[in-house]
């Protein structure tokens, strides 16, 4: 058998290459100046834990927990958004059409949870009366922090078409802090993934 | 072929208002007012308001009108009215029953004890209708928020601003 005439370059494994350098603005990971990022080109398990452990621990001497973990943070929490599990109305159709197999919301990681205590967003999917108001508050407080509100719908953004109705909250946003507004009536699954996304924006921004 | 047929059934003799008239009436005298026909039904039977429970009583247990449809109530501005929709299932025929009241008191006396059904009617015809059913054992908001001050759906009511309404029906 012939060996191959030139090597092939490949990554040197066992180096970690790691500077605490100011952060460059194309590196869409990190958006605050002066926090540090980590990179690791190729290593083997066993060798993976000293060497974080290390690099950890030198970043966190070096730029104080709570700087460090709040990227960490938003990171984790944006791609793995819970959105409650209560339909509404009929915006509450196309939420659930959001997570079959034509659009897959989850691949963004959005997974609706059934118990307020194990979601973060809550989706307002349709129109909201006087009558369930203070239900709708009560999973509100239920939500741990933190915790973010999507208005789905024209209904949950303004009243809709029931606006001067004498059972209708005219807007969700007399009841709850409201973070994102998707228009629409409803809106479509697709205007539900870009709301989703921007609510990531949103998280990706955030700075406490 | 136990399946419903709308309608009457054909092979029994439909009741007729002056059956119920006769019926009615030799028992209730002039407290029925009036009996006279009405489309779909077996009849339109008024009466009048203070005998509420006795008439529907008696046409649940003499005329074998056993199942409470529906009740509601309407605004007729001068006066408001209320309804009772009854459905019997050896005749397979409807019948209403109504009663006036007059605008500045609405109020007639409950037929839950009659017919346990008619507990939500009366309750949702209280909260938008503003009619009073007397005896009622838990006359509480159905459809509203517990508070709310408006009886919807009168003629008299107006749309509000939003921010008018808020005020007046916030219970968080």
């Amino acid at each position: 058998m012939t060996t191959p005439a030139t090597e092939v370059a490949r990554p040197k494994v066992g180096t970690m290459a790691f500077e605490g350098r100011p952060v460059d603005d194309e590196l869409p990971m990190v958006q605050q100046p002066g926090v540090p990022f980590i990179e690791i080109e190729a290593l083997r398990a066993k060798e993976f834990i000293p060497a974080a452990k290390e690099a950890l621990t030198s970043l966190i001497a070096e730029q104080g927990q709570a700087k460090l973990i709040r990227p960490v943070f938003n990171w984790a929490g944006r791609n793995s958004l819970f959105p409650l599990h209560w339909g509404l109305a009929c915006c509450a159709i196309e939420f659930a059409a959001a997570f079959g197999a034509r659009w897959d919301a989850e691949r963004f990681g959005v997974v609706p949870r059934s118990s307020p205590r194990q979601c973060d967003v809550m989706i307002v999917n349709g129109t909201v009366t006087w009558k369930v108001a203070h239900k709708l508050i009560t999973l509100y407080e239920q939500m741990p922090e933190p915790k973010w509100v999507v208005a789905m719908g024209n209904c949950a953004t303004g009243g809709g078409p029931f606006r001067t109705a004498y059972s209708v909250v005219p807007g969700v946003d007399k009841l709850v802090p409201v973070d994102i507004y998707i228009a629409g009536c409803p809106p479509r699954p697709e205007a539900f993934l870009d709301g989703i996304l921007r609510l990531e924006q949103l998280i990706r921004e955030r700075k406490e | 072929m136990n399946g419903r047929r709308p309608g009457p059934d054909p092979r029994r003799n439909a009741t007729q208002p002056d059956e119920l008239k006769t019926a009615l009436g030799s028992k209730f005298g002039d407290r029925i007012l009036s009996v006279e026909p009405f489309p779909g039904m077996a009849g339109r039977v008024r009466f009048e308001r203070k005998a509420a429970v006795e008439v529907l009583q008696s046409a649940r247990d003499d005329l074998g009108f056993s199942h409470l449809s529906m009740v509601g109530g309407i605004d007729w501005v001068d006066h408001r009215e209320v309804f009772y929709v009854l459905w019997s299932d050896a005749i397979r025929q409807y019948v209403l029953f109504s009663t006036d009241l007059p605008a500045d008191d609405p109020r007639v006396e409950s037929v839950s004890g009659v017919w346990p059904s008619a507990n939500w009617h009366e309750r949702e015809a209280w909260e938008l209708v503003g009619i009073n059913f007397d005896h009622h054992p838990d006359l509480r908001h159905l459809l509203t928020p517990d508070g709310y001050v408006f009886h919807p759906l009168l003629r008299s009511f107006k749309l509000h601003e939003p921010e008018e309404l808020e005020v007046k029906s916030r219970h968080v």
